[in-house]
């Protein structure tokens, strides 16, 4: 078949949707199909303009493309007979954000127009959409609540599960993913204090602000942790990256309330990997069961210590939890062959 | 610079229309700029849809971009402070085709009523450009002839023509370009039989269908030249390309009435060929000039045949030319960085 | 080419018998022309004015549809009567053409045709005038206060406009209003006109007196109490004038008017309605038309064409289509010095007998070569092509119309300034 992926484009910045789309599109073509991306330029400042950029989508002309995946508003609102979603993000300034008081909307009849407008072209395009599915659990919820639609959740999955191959471990705890303060890195540092004497860290990834760095410099500091783990606060190179996981001991995931499960999560498990995780973190709580693949601490630095420790009272152990968890992942299901075949269901 | 390149396109057709653009965003990337390539589906036909789809352009905002460059129609429609176009052709059958068979639509006063909204909108999106470049005289003179418009030739180079070499000469004339009626390498074959000289044929390309390529097969074996022509409808990959150019004794190519002189005559340039055309091929007299760097018949069986059989007997003219088409490629400024001056100045 | 003309064809319609002369002139040109008769069902259809071609009453649908597919353009005859119009507004509605507007104010065109429509109606005043205007709006229920209010604040000219690709008007006086609604081009041409009733032939004797004649229903808008105080103010014209009314006139207003007559020693002779022939004898035996309107309500006035056309010297109310007519072609009043300039005007006339008669003559010439049929089929020969250009724009806006609908969003959020502003590239509003 010939699949045209729709997505939203915001000229010159790309993320985690434009990765993703570019994933899916390689898998398109893995399982046997053509497949190309096509970004349309969104502009939601002022909010004044976004029925502007609603009806482009809706009068764009799809031709000779046999089944549509669209991602987000407003790229899902173009026609074509033959459409799935996979809704990575409404626009929440109309839905939930609006309530929470946090929306571009200008006040009055303006903002309420453009609202109304809005919740009727998603559901004209809900409507017409062969299957919904979402990437969180959350997003599926949102969906339910505001349109009244429901849909099948489907995370999205690993890009390069091949290279995650796990094997001998180098004895230290990986912390993957942003540095930020949701992610809390600062809070693993402080059980590293409190842990056992043998429990070494790598924190690695692109820190958001120079605060975040320093904060973790001042920790490591304070509790003279300098001998026990190694800082690597940059965008990685994808290599370094795999390294750093495959030949970890386990590897810790402590977000604050996320909707999914989080790629350091899905790639640790796919390395067999044991998990470290809180038990307000949110979605990876999917993947951690005490006592099979992981440990579940209070967000604390005493709870965190402990279950860091444990992770080096018995290795095998530790090994074994990592088998429990990429069973328990590949149990799931999240694969691109599989992804691929839904979305085109 | 943040420089956006846009253009129209048919989602899964591939080539022509799209190298322009894809090269052009390599070579800029390569120079050091970013880079954003926006391509949006556009139905030309029925003419009832042109305006609703050119008007939802005009919402595109661009502005995160320092300049915008648009190719094919009717991507100049997009607004930006800083527009250059780099127009390859209008939407033809409201144009030079409107009086042709080509015309899928019917001569009505609506149709009429449309055909002169769009030259006089065109005119005045053309106007909003700071500058307005062609890739050939023929459609420059299009421009002025239809819009009042003055434009500046600039001729689209290959991809990477370092990849082009002369390994030698043998007795081989190749065409290699898409399989189609009006590329017409069905004249090639009948000229082979009009040929004194032992000169071979070798095609290669694909077409939109099958049925063009049969019929080519079908001509060698009526024409009795069976032995002397090699028909290969497939896919080309770049490297066969470069290879076959390499030991050709010369190229022929000789569209009807092309807008420019096409990729296949250049990369014969390149790779020190002669290119062999005919007095009606359009754009392609623009670059080839009767023996300098090939030559120019008329479009008959026989005198296409007197060219094939001077290019094999007089070999060291032939080889002479195929030095001088290096040449016209220097004297025309066909390079990237020309291109890159005069998109960039 | 081929048009879909929809007109009144009575032959009590002065627009029916303006279009009848062009439909005929672009039937000689060798165009096809469908005529669609617009009045209401109550309206006796017993004599029509003859085309020269078929003539389809507008309710029926599929043969019209059929004539409109295979047509260039469709063409509006559009005054201010709801009975005349009905048709035309149903289905300037449903296929938007070229509207050849005869009047800038429409209150009665819309009040006829908000009836059973109130909430459509209320739409149409607050697009157009807001929400105060719109509410007082059906309050009014004085004719003449109808008129004084709401001809300067909502005289609904902007309501038919933009419901059309394109207008031709007869002249600029109102034209703000239309180039504010019209989406498309906006031509002002002459209105096309004849006399058929001016001939050469020998008059019977007359008498000596000033002759000045008024046509048509007597309304107030005629002025015909000014005219009677004017000639009221001069024992030389008392005595030397005689002035006939000719048209359909209440009881009450006859018995008013000629009470002040008598009261002031004018001799008034009212006619009432009379025939075809009778009329054009009325007009050849006078010697001055008074064609004075206020207010003025009309793009165009066939009266005070008519007037020329039969060589008559012609007084006008300084206004509207009236002030664009050549100075030293007619007379011009004042309105604010109405009796007094009319005095004036008609001792002047008096007082040199030929004066009349020369200036009749002049504006004859004039008005011959200019309120011609040919020039008017000529314009929607070049406004054809024009209203289609502009169509091709209104379907474009249209398809986002329709959208924001089943969005049920709000139209206005297509008129922001951000989204209106990029598609300025596509404007051919102009007059031409």
């Amino acid at each position: 078949m010939k699949v045209l992926i729709v997505n939203n484009m915001a000229p010159f910045i790309w993320g985690g949707a434009e990765e993703l789309a570019v994933n899916l599109q390689k898998n398109l073509v893995i399982a046997g199909h053509d497949a190309e991306i096509l970004r349309i330029p969104f502009q939601w400042e002022p909010s004044t303009r976004i029925p502007s950029q609603m009806l482009l989508a809706r009068t764009l002309e799809i031709a000779n493309t046999d089944h549509v995946i669209a991602l987000k508003f407003p790229a899902y609102l173009v026609r074509h007979h033959r459409k799935s979603l996979w809704l990575l993000h409404q626009y929440r300034q109309a839905y939930d954000l609006y309530d929470a008081g946090q929306t571009n909307l200008p006040p009055g009849q303006h903002g309420a127009d453009i609202r109304k407008a809005i919740a009727h072209a998603d559901n004209e395009s809900f409507a017409e959409s062969r299957h919904i599915y979402t990437n969180s659990e959350v997003t599926r919820q949102r969906l339910l609540k505001y349109n009244g639609f429901d849909s099948k959740v489907l995370l999205p999955p690993v890009n390069d599960p091949e290279v995650f191959t796990g094997g001998e471990s180098d004895d230290y705890i990986f912390a993957g993913g942003r540095v930020n303060s949701m992610k809390r890195q600062f809070l693993l540092l402080q059980a590293l204090a409190k842990a056992d004497r043998r429990v070494k860290m790598i924190i690695a990834g692109p820190p958001e602000s120079p605060a975040d760095t320093q904060q973790l410099h001042a920790i490591i500091e304070q509790f003279g942790l300098q001998d026990r783990v190694k800082l690597d606060l940059r965008f990685l190179p994808r290599a370094t990256y795999v390294d750093y996981v495959n030949r970890a001991l386990a590897v810790a995931y402590i977000p604050f309330d996320e909707d999914s499960l989080g790629y350091v999560s899905m790639e640790a498990a796919t390395a067999r990997k044991a998990l470290i995780t809180t038990t307000d973190s949110g979605g990876i709580l999917g993947l951690v069961q005490p006592g099979e693949t992981g440990w579940r601490a209070e967000p604390t630095a005493e709870s965190l210590a402990e279950a860091m420790s444990a992770a080096y009272e018995s290795k095998a152990r530790t090994r074994q939890y990592g088998e429990g968890a990429q069973a328990l992942w590949n149990g799931l299901g999240i694969n691109w062959p599989e992804t691929v075949e839904a979305l085109l269901k | 610079m943040k420089i956006a390149l846009c253009s129209s396109f048919m989602p899964f057709i591939r080539g022509g229309g799209r190298n322009i653009v894809d090269w052009l965003a390599s070579t800029l990337t390569e120079a050091g700029h970013q880079v954003e390539v926006v391509y949006l589906p556009e139905l030309d036909s029925p003419p009832d849809i042109l305006f609703q789809q050119m008007m939802a352009l005009r919402w595109v905002d661009l502005k995160a971009a320092d300049r915008i460059i648009c190719f094919r129609p009717q991507a100049h429609l997009i607004p930006h402070p800083h527009k250059i176009l780099w127009f390859i052709h209008h939407i033809r059958t409201f144009y030079d085709l409107w009086d042709s068979p080509y015309r899928d639509f019917p001569d009505t006063a609506r149709n009429r009523a449309i055909r002169e909204s769009l030259i006089d909108v065109d005119t005045r999106a053309m106007g909003e450009a700071k500058t307005v470049f062609t890739n050939s005289k023929v459609v420059s003179e299009r421009l002025k002839t239809f819009n009042g418009v003055e434009s500046e030739v600039l001729y689209p180079p290959v991809f990477e023509p370092e990849r082009f070499f002369s390994a030698g000469y043998n007795d081989e004339i190749v065409c290699i370009c898409r399989l189609e009626h009006y590329k017409r390498q069905h004249l090639l074959i009948e000229a082979l039989s009009y040929t004194k000289a032992p000169v071979r044929l070798r095609i290669m390309g694909t077409g939109a269908s099958p049925d063009y390529g049969i019929a080519l097969q079908q001509k060698a074996q009526l024409c009795n030249v069976a032995d002397r022509v090699i028909v290969e409808d497939r896919w080309i990959t770049e490297e066969e390309k470069v290879e076959h150019l390499s030991q050709c004794l010369a190229a022929a190519y000789l569209p009807i009435d092309e807008d420019s002189y096409g990729y296949p005559s250049l990369e014969a340039s390149h790779a020190q060929k002669a290119v062999l055309t005919t007095s009606d091929s359009g754009g392609v007299l623009e670059l080839i000039q009767d023996g300098y760097n090939g030559y120019i018949a008329e479009p008959t069986p026989e005198s296409l045949a007197r060219a094939m059989d001077k290019l094999y007997r007089d070999k060291n003219v032939t080889e002479a030319m195929g030095k001088n088409a290096r040449q016209r490629l220097v004297d025309l400024k066909i390079s990237w960085s020309q291109v890159l001056e005069r998109l960039l100045a | 080419m081929k048009l879909v003309m929809f007109t009144p064809a009575v032959k009590t319609s002065a627009i029916g018998r303006m279009t009848r002369l062009v439909v005929r002139q672009l039937l000689s040109s060798q165009h096809e022309v469908v005529v669609v008769r617009t009045e209401s069902q109550h309206v006796s259809a017993t004599e029509l004015h003859d085309f020269g071609c078929t003539v389809l009453p507008w309710e029926d649908d599929s043969q019209i549809t059929r004539e409109i597919e295979s047509a260039d353009c469709c063409v509006y005859q559009i005054g201010n009567s709801y009975e005349f119009h009905e048709g035309a507004i149903a289905w300037l509605a449903k296929a938007p053409g070229i509207v050849c507007l005869h009047d800038f104010f429409l209150g009665h065109l819309f009040f006829g045709w908000s009836q059973g429509r109130r909430e459509e109606a209320n739409r149409v005043l607050t697009q157009w005038y807001g929400t105060t205007i719109a509410e007082e709006y059906f309050q009014i229920h004085d004719g003449s206060v109808f008129i004084s209010k709401t001809r300067n604040e909502a005289p609904l000219t902007e309501w038919i406009s933009s419901m059309a690709t394109c207008v031709i008007t007869h002249s600029n006086w109102g034209c703000d209003r239309v180039l504010a609604a019209c989406p498309g081009p906006v031509f002002v041409t002459p209105l096309a006109y004849d006399a058929p009733g001016a001939n050469d032939s020998e008059l019977p004797a007359t008498n000596s007196k000033l002759n000045i004649l008024t046509i048509g229903h007597v309304n107030p808008n005629k002025r015909v109490e000014s005219c009677i105080l004017a000639i009221a103010s001069s024992p030389s014209l008392r005595a030397n004038v005689r002035y006939r009314l000719v048209g359909a006139i209440l009881p009450e207003t006859e018995k008013r008017l000629s009470e002040l007559a008598i009261d002031n020693g004018v001799e008034l002779i009212i006619s009432n309605e009379v025939n075809d022939a009778t009329l054009s004898m009325a007009i050849r035996e006078a010697d001055v038309i008074s064609c004075l309107r206020w207010p003025s309500l009309e793009a165009a006035s066939a009266s005070a064409i008519e007037a020329m056309l039969y060589g008559k010297a012609t007084i006008v109310t300084d206004t509207g289509f009236y002030s664009e007519l050549p100075d030293e072609l007619v007379l011009k009043i004042s309105v604010e010095n109405e009796v007094e300039d009319l005095k004036k005007i008609f001792l002047s006339l008096h007082s040199d007998q030929t004066s009349a008669n020369v200036l009749g003559k002049q504006a004859q010439v004039w008005a011959q070569a200019t309120f011609t049929a040919q020039n008017y089929a000529r314009k929607l020969e070049q406004a054809v092509p024009a209203a289609l250009r502009a169509n091709v724009l209104l379907s474009a806006v249209e398809h986002f119309s329709s959208i924001i609908e089943k969005w049920s969003g709000n139209p206005e959020l297509l008129s922001t300034p951000d989204m209106l502003q990029p598609l300025s590239v596509f404007n051919t509003n102009t007059i031409v």
